[in-house]
C-alpha cells in the first residue's frame, strides 16, 4: 500500500525509523539482510558512558518491532529494484532461502547441535572469534529466533550431499528443514523509503604494519567487543588462547584521519569504544597495564568527558602519538602469541617509544557498507566523498535526500555513536510520518 | 480459586547465570506455596523463553507470574505483553530484580544464590495478592506547543504543522532565529546563515497550522500527556506592527543606550529599536518611560511618530492553550568569559569572544589583523569553571573563524591553543586540514595568562602577550596578540530552571535538561508528552541539533497522530473511609495528582496523573491512600516470607 513505508536495515537506526512511523499509524516494512535484526548494536558488549549492557537495551526494541502491529519484518532479504512513481515507489525485495520453515521452527537449536561443521564455521556474527555449525542463528537473542542455512558452508548445500542423511534434518521435531526452498520476490508499494543501512568495521589488513591477520593477538575492536561480551566466545572473560593479557595497548584511528587509507574523516566513535573498552580491561584484570596511543581524545558527547577523565583516573595510560609498527618480540621467530611491541612515537615528550604487549586492540573506523553503492544506484542517491550516501544540505537537511520520499537515517549517512543515530534515524522518521500525512490528506481532500 | 504461580528464572546469558545458581534457584522455588512450575532459561525475553510462559498459562492453567530477570524497568512491559497473549491479565505479573539487585552487584556465588532465593520467595508472596488491572487509554488534543524560537524549535514547529497538526511556538525575544541567526557563516560549508535562515523564517511565518507569539513565556502548564494546559504571558512591544514603517525617527528621538545583546554586547543600541527580524520594539527594561513613566526626550519618541504607532498603554497578555505534546527547545546560553579572569575578557578590548567574531564578521566590520590567537576550552573541560563537559562545537568554531581570518588577511599569522581538535562531524575532519593548509598553527597546550605587552600601563587595543604551553615541544612560550578570539563553551541558560519547574523536568549533572535514557532514548523525558529538542539538552552543532528536533516532533507524532495514548494503570486510589483530609498526600506528589474535595473534606486521586510512584502511600499517616500493585497487605506479604 503506498500509505506505507520501506524502512531498509533492521539496525538501530532502522529499528528506531521503523517504530516512530508504525506508532504513527502507518504500516511499515522493515528489510533486514541478516537472518535477524539488531545489526552492529547486537555485538556491541558494553555501551559508553553508562556502560549499560548493549543487548539489554537493544533487545526490548528488536522484540517491540517484531510484535508492532503495524510492522512488517522482512528479514534475510536484499531490496533489488527500486522504481519511482513520482508520489510512490514500487520496491522488489528478494527473500533468501533460510532452507528453515519459519512457520515450523521453535528455534530450539537441535539442528545445529546435530550439524556436521558444528565448531568448524567461522562466526561473524562473534567477528570471526568463534565458530558455529553451518545451520544456526547469529545470537541467542536473535529476531525472529529461526534457524538459517548458511548457503556457503553447508555441506549439502555446496557439494550436493550430506553424508547418508542429513543430520540436521534428522535431529529437528519439527520438521522444519526445508532443502528444497527457493529465492522468493516481493513487490511492494511504498510512499517513502528510509536507507537505514549502517557501516562496516574498517578491514584492519590494510594497514599490514599494524600485524592485523598476522599476530592472533593483535584484534579489531569490534572483536574484542565479541571477546568481552558474556555471550561472546569467552563468555566475557579476556582470554587469548586461555590466557589472561598483563600488558593491553588501543591503538586510535586505525583507517580514520588517515590519507594513507583514504578515509581521511573521523569515524566520531572510537575514541569513546576505546575508553570504554579499557575500563572493561581494568574491571575484568585489575592490574592490567593499559596504553592507549591516540591522536585528539574525542570525548565531545554528554557524560563522555566525565567518562574519560573517569578511565584516566583509573589507571589507564594515555600516550599521545601514532603508531608506525608491530612486530613480534624475540626477532625473526616470533612464536604464537609471544609478546608483541608497538613501536610508535610519544609527541608530548617527543620521542620514539616502544610498549610491549601481549594484546593489542585495534580501533577500526567505520566505512560505508560494501552494498551502499549498488542500493545507492538503486536508489539514484549519490555518495558524499567519504563514500556515505549524502544529504540532501550539510546543515539544514542531515536526513533528507536529493530524491524526495528517500531519507537516510543513521551511519548510512556518516559515523554515528547511538543517541545521534537514534537522533538521527526518529528524523527520518518524522520526515516520512510528515510526507505520509500529507499524502493522506492530498488523497482525502481529492475524494 | 488457589492460584497457580509459575517462577521462570532468566540466565541473561552469564549476567546472572555466572553469579547465581539458576539450576539451585530453580529447585528452591519449585516448591514454594502455590507455585505450579519453575523453569530456567538463558534468555527469558527471548521468543522461545517467552513460549514457556504462554505455553505453560495454557497447558498449566497458570493463575499468576514470576519473572526473575532484570529490573522491571527493562522488561516488565514485555513480560506483561507475554501473559496478556496467553489470556491473563497484564497486571498479574510479578518481576524478581536478580540481576542489578543481585547478580550485578554480587561477588559470592553461595551468597547471591541466596539472595536471588529471597527475592523470588517475595515476589511469589506478593504475585498471588495481585489485582487484575484494566489498561487505560486518554484522548489527546491534536496539537503542540514548542518552546523556544531557535532552529531547534523552529524545525520541530516545522515538522509537526507539515504533518498537518496546529503548533504554537513560543519565543522569549521579539524575533525568531535564536543563537543561529547571530551567526555569520557555518562550519564546514562556510554558508551565510543569513541565507540558510530565511526560507526557515518564510516557512514559519506564513504556515496556516503555526501561531508564533514572541516576546512571551510559558508561566505554567498543567495538565498530562494528551492533554496540557498551558498559560502563556506575552509581554508588549508598544509599537503596533500594523502601523509602524519602519522609519526609524523613533530610534533617533531615544535618550536610552544599552549593550546590544543580540550583537554580543560589541554594540548599543536604543531601548527603542530596530529588531533582528525588522520590527521596530520597545525594550521594556531599558525604557525609562515603562519603567518610571518619565522621560528625558523631548520629543518622545511617541510624538515623533508620525503614524501614532507606540502605544504606551499596551498591555501584558495572558493566552491559555489546550494541546497534546509539548517540544523543549530553549537553547543554550553562551559561557560568561569574565568568569576566566587570566585570559583578559573584559579587561582588554582586543580579547572576544567567538560569539563576537560571529558578530563582526556579520557585520562586516572585521578590521585588519596581523596577529591573532584563538584560544580553545574557555569554559568547557574546565573543572575550575565547574563545567567539565566538552562543549562540542567550539573546535569546529575555532578552525572556520581562524579561516576566515586567513582568508581575508593573507598576511595574517593566526595560531589556535588547543587540547584536542575535536572534528568529529560530517566533512568536519576535511575543513580543519584545509584550515592547516591555508597556514594556521595548531598549537597544543592551555593558555594561562593574557596580558598587555607594555607593562603596567596597558592603552586600548595595544599587543597582548598570550602566555600558554606548548606540550608538543613541552615547553612555556609566549605569542603576542592584535586579537585574541576565546571559544567559549555553551552553558544551560539561567532559565532553565524555571522552565524545568513549569514542567517538572529534571536536569543532568551538566545542568542541560535530562533526557530519561541517554542511548535510546535521547529525546524523552520524566514528563509523558514532554519532549527535548537542541541544546537545552546539551551542546550541539546546528546539523545535530536539526536532527534531534525533527526526533523530537517525531516522538510527539505517535500520540498526535493516533489521537489517544496508554497511560498507568498501577495507579494511587483513596479510601475515603479512612482518609482524614490532612493533605499530606496532595503536598508529596511530584505529579499533582491528588487533590482535597471540599464537599466530602478526604482527597482524590486524578487517574491520569498520577503515575504510581508510592509517595503519596508512605506520606500517608492514616493508610487511607494506596498505590494499586504496591499495597501494605501485598508489601507485608513479601516481607513476611523474609522473617
Amino acid at each position: 500500500m503506498p500509505n506505507s513505508a520501506l524502512v531498509i536495515g533492521g539496525g538501530i537506526a532502522g529499528i528506531q525509523t521503523a517504530l516512530d512511523i508504525a506508532d504513527a499509524g502507518f504500516h511499515v516494512y522493515l528489510v533486514e539482510k541478516e537472518p535477524s535484526v539488531g545489526g552492529r548494536m547486537a555485538q556491541l558488549d558494553k555501551t559508553f558512558p553508562t556502560l549499560d549492557c548493549s543487548a539489554c537495551i537493544l533487545t526490548p526494541k528488536m522484540v517491540d518491532v517484531a510484535r508492532h502491529p503495524n510492522i512488517e519484518l522482512i528479514t534475510y532479504s536484499e531490496v533489488c529494484n527500486i522504481t519511482n512513481g513520482a508520489s510512490d515507489f514500487y520496491a522488489t525485495i528478494k527473500k533468501k532461502p533460510r532452507y528453515v520453515d519459519t512457520n515450523k521452527c521453535t528455534g530450539c537449536g537441535s539442528c545445529a547441535e546435530a550439524c556436521r561443521l558444528k565448531g568448524r564455521v567461522t562466526d561473524t556474527f562473534n567477528a570471526g572469534m568463534g565458530k558455529r555449525s553451518a545451520i544456526y542463528v547469529p545470537f541467542p537473542q536473535a529476531v525472529p529466533l529461526k534457524y538459517t542455512v548458511d548457503p556457503t558452508q553447508c555441506v549439502y548445500l555446496t557439494r550436493g550431499v550430506c553424508g547418508k542423511t542429513f543430520l540436521c534434518k534428522d535431529a529437528c521435531k519439527a520438521d522444519a528443514i526445508d532443502f528444497t526452498q527457493k529465492e522468493e520476490i516481493v513487490e511492494l508499494n511504498v510512499g517513502a523509503i528510509v536507507v537505514a543501512t549502517g557501516f562496516d568495521p574498517f578491514d584492519a589488513a590494510l594497514k599490514p604494519e599494524l600485524g592485523y591477520g598476522i599476530y592472533p593477538n593483535v584484534i579489531t575492536s569490534l572483536q574484542f567487543e565479541r571477546l568481552s561480551s558474556a555471550s561472546g566466545p569467552t563468555a566475557g572473560k579476556i582470554l587469548l588462547n586461555g590466557k589472561e593479557p598483563r600488558e593491553v595497548v588501543f591503538v586510535q584511528c586505525v583507517g580514520s584521519r588517515d590519507v594513507t587509507t583514504g578515509n581521511l574523516y573521523c569515524s566520531r566513535v572510537c575514541c569513546m569504544i576505546t575508553a570504554k573498552h579499557a575500563h572493561l580491561v581494568k574491571d575484568k584484570i585489575h592490574d592490567a597495564n593499559v596504553t592507549i596511543f591516540y591522536a585528539d581524545m574525542r570525548a565531545f558527547g554528554k557524560g563522555f568527558e566525565e567518562f574519560y577523565d573517569r578511565v584516566r583516573a583509573e589507571g589507564v595510560n594515555y600516550r599521545r602519538g601514532y603508531v608506525s609498527e608491530i612486530y613480534a618480540a624475540g626477532g625473526q621467530t616470533p612464536k604464537r602469541d609471544g609478546k608483541l611491541v608497538v613501536r610508535s612515537e610519544d609527541t608530548l615528550i617527543g620521542k620514539p617509544i616502544e610498549t610491549t604487549a601481549d594484546l593489542v586492540v585495534l580501533s577500526v573506523g567505520l566505512v560505508p557498507r560494501v552494498e551502499t553503492n549498488t542500493l545507492a544506484q538503486i536508489l539514484q542517491l549519490t555518495n558524499s566523498s567519504d563514500g556515505f550516501l549524502a544529504e540532501a544540505h550539510p546543515k539544514m537537511l542531515p536526513v533528507d535526500t536529493k530524491i524526495n520520499g528517500v531519507y537516510l537515517a543513521g551511519v548510512a549517512q556518516g559515523p554515528k555513536d547511538i543517541p545521534d543515530a537514534v537522533a538521527h534515524a526518529k528524523a527520518a522518521a518524522s520526515a516520512a510520518i510528515v510526507r505520509l500525512r500529507s499524502r493522506q490528506s492530498s488523497v482525502a481532500s481529492q475524494q | 480459586m488457589k492460584s497457580q504461580i509459575g517462577v521462570y528464572i532468566c540466565h541473561c546469558g552469564l549476567n546472572i547465570a555466572n553469579t547465581v545458581d539458576v539450576e539451585q534457584v530453580r529447585e528452591f522455588a519449585r516448591i514454594l506455596p502455590n507455585v505450579a512450575i519453575a523453569r530456567n532459561y538463558t534468555y527469558m525475553c527471548s521468543d522461545p523463553g517467552q513460549a514457556l510462559i504462554t505455553n505453560d498459562i495454557r497447558d498449566l492453567g497458570l493463575t499468576h507470574v514470576v519473572v526473575a530477570s532484570c529490573s522491571p524497568r527493562m522488561h516488565e512491559p514485555t513480560f506483561r505483553a507475554t501473559i496478556h497473549k496467553a489470556g491473563l491479565n497484564p497486571y498479574v505479573l510479578e518481576m524478581a530484580n536478580i540481576r542489578e539487585q543481585c547478580s550485578w552487584v554480587h561477588s559470592d556465588r553461595t551468597l547471591a544464590t541466596l539472595k536471588a532465593m529471597d527475592l523470588i520467595a517475595s515476589a511469589v508472596a506478593k504475585v498471588a495478592l495481585l489485582v487484575p488491572l484494566q489498561e487505560r487509554e486518554v484522548k489527546v488534543t491534536q496539537s503542540a506547543l514548542v518552546i523556544g524560537g531557535g532552529i531547534a524549535g523552529m524545525t520541530a514547529t516545522l515538522d509537526i504543522a507539515n504533518a498537518g497538526f496546529q503548533v504554537c511556538l513560543v519565543e522569549k525575544q521579539t524575533h525568531l532565529g535564536g543563537r543561529v541567526a547571530q551567526l555569520d557563516t557555518t562550519f564546514p560549508t562556510q554558508e551565510r546563515v543569513a541565507d540558510l535562515l530565511a526560507p526557515v523564517l518564510r516557512a514559519i511565518t506564513t504556515h496556516p497550522n503555526i501561531r508564533v507569539i514572541t516576546n512571551a513565556d510559558v508561566e505554567k502548564v498543567d495538565g498530562f500527556i494528551g492533554n496540557f494546559r498551558a498559560t502563556i504571558r506575552a509581554r508588549p512591544t508598544f509599537v503596533d506592527a500594523m502601523k509602524c514603517d519602519a522609519c526609524g525617527k523613533c530610534v533617533d528621538a531615544c535618550p536610552v543606550n544599552v549593550p546590544d545583546a543580540f550583537d554580543a554586547n560589541l554594540t548599543t543600541r536604543r531601548a527603542i529599536y530596530r529588531a533582528p527580524d525588522a520590527r521596530f520594539v520597545i525594550d521594556a527594561r531599558a525604557c525609562s518611560f515603562v519603567q518610571d513613566r518619565v522621560c528625558r526626550s523631548d520629543p518622545r519618541c511617541a510624538a515623533v511618530c508620525d503614524r501614532n504607532a507606540i502605544d504606551f498603554s499596551q498591555t501584558e497578555n495572558l493566552v491559555e492553550i489546550n494541546i497534546g505534546a509539548i517540544i523543549v527547545a530553549t537553547g543554550a546560553a553562551t559561557f560568561d568569559a569574565t568568569k576566566k579572569p587570566e585570559l583578559g575578557f573584559g579587561t582588554y578590548s582586543n580579547v572576544i569572544t567567538s560569539l563576537q567574531f560571529e558578530r563582526l564578521a556579520a557585520r562586516q566590520e572585521l578590521q585588519s589583523v596581523k596577529d591573532v590567537v584563538f584560544v580553545s576550552c574557555v569554559g568547557s573541560r574546565d573543572a575550575t569553571t565547574g563545567n567539565t563537559y566538552c562543549s562540542r562545537v567550539c573546535c569546529m568554531v575555532n578552525a572556520k573563524q581562524a579561516r576566515r581570518i586567513q582568508e581575508k588577511f593573507p598576511d595574517a599569522r593566526v595560531t589556535v591553543f588547543y587540547a584536542d581538535v575535536r572534528a568529529f562531524g560530517k566533512g568536519h575532519e576535511e575543513f580543519y586540514d584545509a584550515v592547516r593548509k591555508t597556514g594556521v598553527r595548531y598549537r597544543r597546550g592551555y593558555v594561562s595568562e593574557i596580558f598587555a605587552a607594555g607593562g603596567q600601563t596597558p592603552k586600548r587595543d595595544q599587543k597582548l602577550i598570550v602566555r600558554a604551553e606548548d606540550t608538543l615541544i613541552q615547553k612555556p612560550i609566549e605569542v603576542s596578540a592584535d586579537l585574541v578570539v576565546l571559544g567559549i563553551g555553551m552553558t544551560p541558560r539561567a532559565e532553565t530552571n524555571e522552565i524545568a519547574n513549569v514542567l517538572g523536568l529534571p536536569r543532568s549533572g551538566d545542568g542541560f535538561l535530562l533526557e530519561i535514557h541517554p542511548k535510546l532514548r535521547p529525546v524523552e523525558t520524566a514528563v509523558d508528552g514532554v519532549f527535548l529538542a537542541g541544546a537545552c539538552q546539551g551542546p550541539k552543532d546546528i546539523v545535530d541539533t536539526i536532527a534531534q528536533a525533527r526526533a523530537a516532533a517525531s516522538s510527539a507524532f505517535a500520540s498526535l497522530c493516533r489521537g489517544q495514548v496508554k497511560i498507568e494503570s498501577a495507579t494511587a486510589r483513596v479510601d475515603e473511609e479512612v482518609c482524614a483530609g490532612c493533605g499530606l498526600c496532595v503536598a508529596t506528589c511530584p505529579y499533582g495528582a491528588p487533590a482535597l474535595i471540599a464537599r466530602t473534606g478526604t482527597a482524590r486521586v486524578n487517574q491520569v496523573l498520577c503515575k504510581g510512584c508510592g509517595a503519596c502511600e508512605a506520606a500517608c499517616p492514616s493508610k487511607a491512600i494506596q498505590v494499586m500493585q504496591c499495597t501494605p497487605r501485598q508489601v507485608l506479604a513479601q516481607i513476611a516470607v523474609l522473617a
